[in-house]
């Protein structure tokens, strides 16, 4: 556990349990009508002790608007790595488990979707759905599922390749039990592993599908839709690209670091050194 | 000579269901080809007769059919936003693509292979804590935020690259250089990062091995033993993870090239999906799969011929 209180242990976890109480609070603290008011006297104000971030192009306060931001973000980053969990775990157990034609049957059906960028099908079945904020989520969840169906039937294959699963079946336990009792115990830490950084990788898609118009849809504050608003006013008001930009790039540090950090203290294979 | 017809019967099951998901996936769009053309306000014997044209009635099976003939003939039918044939289309955006995927994969490995060896060797220094820090900030930013810094500073700023269009090579290639430098840079930072992770961690696991040991105890010089034996040794996985973020980089120019107003495949690829220009989006889905699957293959050979123990029969 010492790997947890390393510098980059303690960073990262600071910066994940700050962003997320940033996100579980600013809801409750901020009303809605506070990030949307628009105020067009103030438009594009740079940051000041009057405007925190500074305002946009429509005079909302950037500072209300990034902290709303957090909740929105790690709110699809969380339920789209969750979906894609739902659909990738049984997909990789059933494959590692029962192997031989189930394995090659649902294999090729992973393997065809790893073939499309990770982005370009999430943008694709995002733009077949229709973009709002729960399709960007369904988007998300089917396109990183694949890679975890794959991590975990490695990982199914190693622990059922284990002698004392032979043990376990000659004393006749169903293969439910053995499913449920230990395969997925001893599958979890690397799924652990791989959802932290799952979850960094979903706050980036979800950045960029916003950025390009087939993610969240305003007047929803997301990130990227802020980095996108931002782009025909770069030359004025470049804080309100780099405001959001930065709160993006804090908080898949952050969940990267931790990330790092969870590896080595659950992988054995990896020497720990500080 | 088994292997590798194996690997071409898998390549070309591959290729067939890649298809079949594209065609698939872009079918349950709502809206026609039908309506697209006409507009959502056209009589509805119009649309019936267009769609009668278009064979839209007919059974899936019969319209996968046609599409993936089609394909095997070169033809990918004919873009509904920009109403010219889109293998044409694709022609002209794929070498624009490759050229800014050539050169960001140039830059990622020029400064991801350094910066991983000096973290290696200066295990735990401020030199790692450097290379480290730039891996990590690496795969913490945003590939289109990187490119809005860039245009910020470097473009903006400074002055000293254009920060948008794209410019064909054969028309004036020094000016096509400096079109894709910025987006370049954007693509190949994340890529980088990645890289520089492996490279250090594939280099501890080396350097701590016996032979490293054996070659500094005969007395060769530590530049050798570094860049002779111990990179030989740590390269093959580094080119795998290179490989694996192959498909991130063709994913990311979608954003990069967007941003830039960069006309390659990225961007031809959004400009189907934000107008529902089907027969655009099934042509650059598919390209775009197809790309990756090859590149997959390149990286694989390019395994096998750095590691010679490593024989797949």
């Amino acid at each position: 556990m010492s790997a947890l209180l390393s510098a980059k242990g303690l960073i990262g976890l600071t910066l994940v349990v700050f962003v997320g109480l940033v996100a579980v609070l600013s809801p409750l603290f901020i009303p809605e009508a506070l990030s949307t008011k628009i105020d067009v006297t103030a438009r594009l104000m740079p940051p000041s002790l009057d405007h925190f971030f500074g305002t946009d192009q429509l005079g909302r306060e950037l500072f209300y608007r990034v902290l709303l931001g957090a909740s929105t973000s790690l709110f699809i980053a969380f339920s789209a790595v969750a979906l894609s969990i739902l659909l990738g775990l049984p997909l990789g157990v059933l494959s590692g488990y029962f192997a031989g034609w189930t394995d090659h049957i649902l294999m090729r059906i992973v393997d065809t979707l790893l073939s499309f960028p990770a982005i370009l099908l999430a943008l694709a079945i995002s733009a077949v759905l229709g973009p709002n904020l729960r399709n960007t989520i369904i988007a998300i969840g089917i396109a990183f599922a694949p890679y975890l169906a794959r991590i975990v039937r490695g990982e199914t294959l190693k622990v059922c390749s284990l002698p004392y699963m032979e043990a376990i079946r000659s004393q006749g336990a169903s293969n439910a039990r053995i499913i449920w009792r230990h395969v997925l115990p001893n599958i979890m830490p690397p799924v652990i592993v791989q959802a932290t950084i799952s979850v960094a990788f979903a706050i980036l898609a979800e950045a960029g599908l916003s950025f390009l118009g087939l993610g969240t849809q305003p007047p929803t504050p997301s990130w990227g839709l802020m980095i996108q608003a931002s782009r025909d006013f770069l030359d004025v008001a470049p804080w309100t690209a780099v405001v959001p930009g930065i709160a993006v790039a804090l908080t898949v540090l952050g969940l990267n670091m931790l990330g790092d950090v969870l590896r080595d203290v659950l992988d054995p294979t990896v020497v720990f050194d500080k | 000579m088994r292997y590798l017809l194996n690997r071409l019967a898998l390549l070309l099951l591959t290729l067939l269901l890649i298809s079949i998901a594209t065609f698939i996936l872009t079918n349950i769009l709502p809206g026609d080809v039908a309506t697209m053309i006409l507009g959502t306000r056209s009589s509805p014997e119009k649309l019936a007769a267009l769609q009668n044209v278009l064979g839209l009635n007919d059974p899936l099976v019969v319209q996968y059919w046609r599409w993936i003939w089609g394909i095997l003939q070169g033809d990918f039918g004919v873009s509904l936003r920009f109403k010219v044939p889109i293998t044409t289309l694709i022609g002209q955006k794929i070498l624009a693509s490759g050229m800014v995927v050539a050169l960001s994969l140039m830059i990622a490995i020029v400064l991801a292979i350094p910066l991983g060896i000096i973290g290696a060797v200066k295990q735990n220094r401020w030199q790692d804590t450097l290379s480290s820090g730039i891996a990590l900030t690496g795969i913490s930013l945003p590939d289109f935020f990187w490119g809005i810094l860039l245009i910020l500073v470097v473009s903006r700023g400074l002055g000293w690259l254009p920060s948008s269009g794209y410019v064909s090579p054969a028309v004036d290639f020094w000016a096509a250089i400096q079109h894709s430098i910025l987006p370049a840079i954007a693509l190949g930072f994340g890529l980088m990062a990645q890289l520089t992770r492996m490279t250090r961690s594939a280099m501890l696991e080396v350097i701590s091995q016996d032979f490293i040991r054996v070659c500094r105890a005969k007395g060769l010089a530590e530049g050798n033993v570094i860049l002779k034996h111990a990179l030989r040794n740590a390269i093959a996985p580094v080119v795998t993870v290179a490989g694996l973020q192959l498909g991130y980089l063709f994913g990311s120019i979608i954003v990069v090239e967007t941003l830039f107003n960069y006309t390659g495949m990225g961007w031809l690829t959004y400009q189907g999906l934000i107008n529902r220009d089907i027969p655009l989006i099934q042509a650059t889905i598919f390209v775009i799969a197809t790309v990756f699957m090859f590149s997959n293959l390149i990286v694989d050979m390019i395994y096998t011929a750095l590691d010679p123990r490593i024989t797949f029969d």
